[in-house]
């Protein structure tokens, strides 16, 4: 292919991903070293009341924002260096627990903190039942009678089709107070059941959500995987004496190694972003995710301002996170591709 | 090392008859080869054998155990198969010792065993590489040391050289003979292809459509097929067969006349005779007439085809050979190399 042709193919795309993900990109990192406040001045205000002889004037000292002609604030917009992330990540705070030994402390009061924790753990639990049943349910569909198969693919995909934020509400309304779900339970074991009182039952629901949620996408790319098997090899395993359990470990597994990287990499991805599950269970008091706290500086607060630098370097760290949580995988698939694997 | 019995076997999917009602006695160390057309039934016959497919019918025994109910690593077999069935995340070492590691042999032999058995097929200085550095032919050894690895009673090949080709096939298949001469294995071969069985086998299984048609040495196959199918498959070219009848001891088809010797039933009848059977002339006085329909040089030989009464009938003459297009040749049958089959059955007939 020539160089013309080769740009030709290739511009479009280039274009789309400079103005869609590079500039924002740049302007989010830039953001997120800038303060914009209102520029407020001191006034001298004189007010006086009407007394009897003489009216009482008192003087004092008023804040106020500069108005401008057309009636807007007036704002200007600082760099603050690094000042927005050290307001996120506390860092005297941090070690000054630390110093004490208190560990768990910024985990429990700090909002990146706990979002951090909730996060890491939510995307490091949920990645190997993913993967566990979304294999288990490709093995049961490739074993079952071809007639069923239609079916029960249909079925199982059901969950990943629904709209997240619907999932999640309809899981909540299982098991909410009056719930079914809880309902049901209340009478099974004659105990007193809310699972949306404390935070560890809120967070046992949202991973069993997700799990439910993504193992029909990774059991659609792990059941196109395993119809290109090697029967032979499959064979060759059974007549060499391989159990059931140790086909799967030498044949199957090394054979959909390289998708079970890719439903890994799109995984841990998609739940460190995790949001969803925050708004949908309506956790925020208990559980909040980084995401979710980017969404929070962006909501206005009482006067209408939006908390955009905070916003910035809360969304940069959620993506310093991801690229950390991807490394690994990452150097193994290199590693892989040098090797010629 | 054991003996092999088929009592009847079946096989059927749902209506679809795979191998129907097949009996077999292979003996202690012998080399069977299975022979046919692809899908006859006899890479079926195999797999029932090695377990991996549930005879409908029919008993099953090793040695003198009936295994029909045994998995397939309780039998006792090892299987090569036609694409090699390596395990591509393992290294050559690897692939030939899984077998030991997933049978919990004492690991403290694996390593001479695995050496022991790469050094019989030639692979001593390649087990560090993977299947995918291999050619075609090492892939295949491999699969071979695989097998014999473990020392097993019944050795099972499924048409081990069909992806090679054709030097390779000739190197591995002298290879695979002498290997079955050292260790003295019950062996049961599949193939399609004629040379390898007559070249393998002890014994030649020649089935078709599920059925068996012949069980014999290569001699007796080629020399006394049972039947029109094994005369039409053995052989390159393959047996000649003139549709004709017999009139007054003599056979006729269209214009040719050719005494039957010993035949005495009238009616309706097959003639088969070999190409390399037949006296190609020029002179008039021979037992078929014709003009030349095509002339091939093979190199050691030329065949010569003729047109009789709708039939191709094919001849070899010496390489010297020379004859026109359309000009009139005739070929000489002696009595003896003529082979009779009943119109009807296609079975045997013998004087």
């Amino acid at each position: 292919m020539n160089r013309k042709t080769f740009y030709l193919f290739v511009g479009p795309s280039l274009i789309m991903m400079l103005v869609f993900i590079a500039a924002p990109l740049i302007s989010v990192f830039i953001g997120s070293f800038y303060v914009t406040r209102s520029v407020y001045e001191d006034v001298t205000v004189e007010s006086c009341t009407p007394g009897f002889t003489t009216q009482t004037c008192t003087t004092e000292v008023r804040r106020k924002p500069i108005i401008k002609d057309n009636g807007e604030v007036l704002t200007n917009t600082v760099f603050v260096g690094l000042d927005t992330y050290r307001t996120l990540l506390q860092p005297e705070r941090v070690k000054r627990a630390f110093t004490q030994g208190q560990w768990l402390e910024p985990f429990r009061t700090i909002d990146f903190y706990k979002a951090l924790r909730f996060t890491v753990m939510f995307t490091l639990i949920t990645l190997p039942f993913v993967l566990v049943v979304g294999l288990s349910i490709a093995m049961a569909v490739n074993n079952c009678v071809r007639t069923l198969r239609g079916p029960i693919i249909f079925v199982s995909l059901l969950p990943f089709i629904i709209t997240p934020v619907i999932g999640a509400l309809s899981i909540r309304w299982l098991f909410i107070g009056d719930g079914l779900i809880t309902r049901g339970l209340e009478q099974l074991t004659g105990q007193d059941i809310s699972m949306f009182a404390q935070g560890w039952t809120i967070e046992l629901l949202m991973l069993f959500y997700r799990v439910w949620h993504v193992a029909p996408f990774a059991f659609v790319i792990f059941y196109a995987g395993l119809q290109t098997v090697n029967q032979d090899t499959l064979d060759a395993a059974t007549v060499d004496g391989a159990s059931r359990w140790e086909r799967l470990r030498y044949v199957i597994v090394p054979h959909l190694q390289p998708l079970i990287i890719f439903v890994t990499m799109i995984h841990l991805m998609d739940a460190y972003r995790v949001f969803e599950e925050v708004i949908g269970f309506s956790s925020e008091a208990h559980v909040i995710s980084l995401q979710w706290l980017t969404f929070d500086y962006l909501t206005p607060d009482d006067s209408g301002n939006r908390a955009i630098s905070r916003a910035s370097a809360s969304s940069m760290l959620t993506m310093v996170g991801i690229i950390i949580i991807l490394i690994p995988v990452l150097r193994r698939t290199w590693r892989e591709h040098r090797t010629g694997a | 090392m054991a003996s092999i019995r088929l009592n009847g076997i079946t096989k059927r999917w749902g209506k679809v008859t795979g191998v129907s009602h097949f009996d077999l006695e292979v003996a202690d160390q012998e080399f069977i080869v299975f022979l046919g057309p692809s899908g006859c039934g006899k890479t079926t016959t195999m797999r029932m054998i090695a377990g991996l497919e549930d005879p409908s019918d029919g008993d099953i025994l090793i040695g003198d155990t009936r295994v029909n109910n045994l998995d397939p690593k309780d039998r006792d077999v090892a299987m090569v198969f036609q694409s090699y069935g390596l395990y591509p995340n393992l290294t050559v070492y690897e692939n030939i010792r899984f077998p030991l590691k997933v049978r919990k042999v004492d690991p403290t032999t694996h390593d001479d065993r695995v050496r022991k058995a790469a050094d019989m097929v030639e692979l001593d200085n390649l087990l560090h590489r993977f299947p995918r550095e291999l050619s075609g032919g090492q892939r295949q050894r491999v699969a071979l040391a695989r097998a014999i690895v473990r020392e097993p009673n019944v050795f099972l090949m499924d048409e081990p050289l069909s992806n090679l080709d054709a030097k390779l096939r000739v190197s591995t298949r002298a290879k695979i003979k002498h290997l079955q001469h050292t260790l003295k294995t019950t062996t049961i071969y599949v193939t399609h292809d004629q040379i390898e069985a007559m070249t393998l086998a002890d014994r030649v299984v020649v089935m078709n459509k599920g059925k068996l048609q012949q069980l014999g040495t290569p001699k007796q196959i080629y020399d006394t097929p049972a039947n029109t199918f094994v005369a039409s498959f053995i052989g390159s070219p393959a047996m000649n067969l003139l549709s004709g009848r017999i009139e007054q001891g003599h056979f006729v088809a269209g214009d040719a006349r050719i005494p039957a010797g010993d035949i005495q039933n009238e009616g309706d009848i097959t003639l088969g005779f070999r190409a390399e059977d037949v006296e190609v002339t020029l002179d008039n006085d021979a037992t078929l007439v014709a003009p030349v329909y095509s002339v091939e040089l093979l190199g050691d030989a030329t065949l010569v085809t003729l047109n009789i009464d709708g039939t191709l009938v094919a001849a070899k003459a010496s390489k010297d050979f020379e004859v026109e297009m359309d000009q009139q040749v005739g070929f000489r049958l002696a009595p003896e190399s003529c082979h009779w089959f009943d119109a009807h059955t296609g079975h045997r007939i013998d004087g």
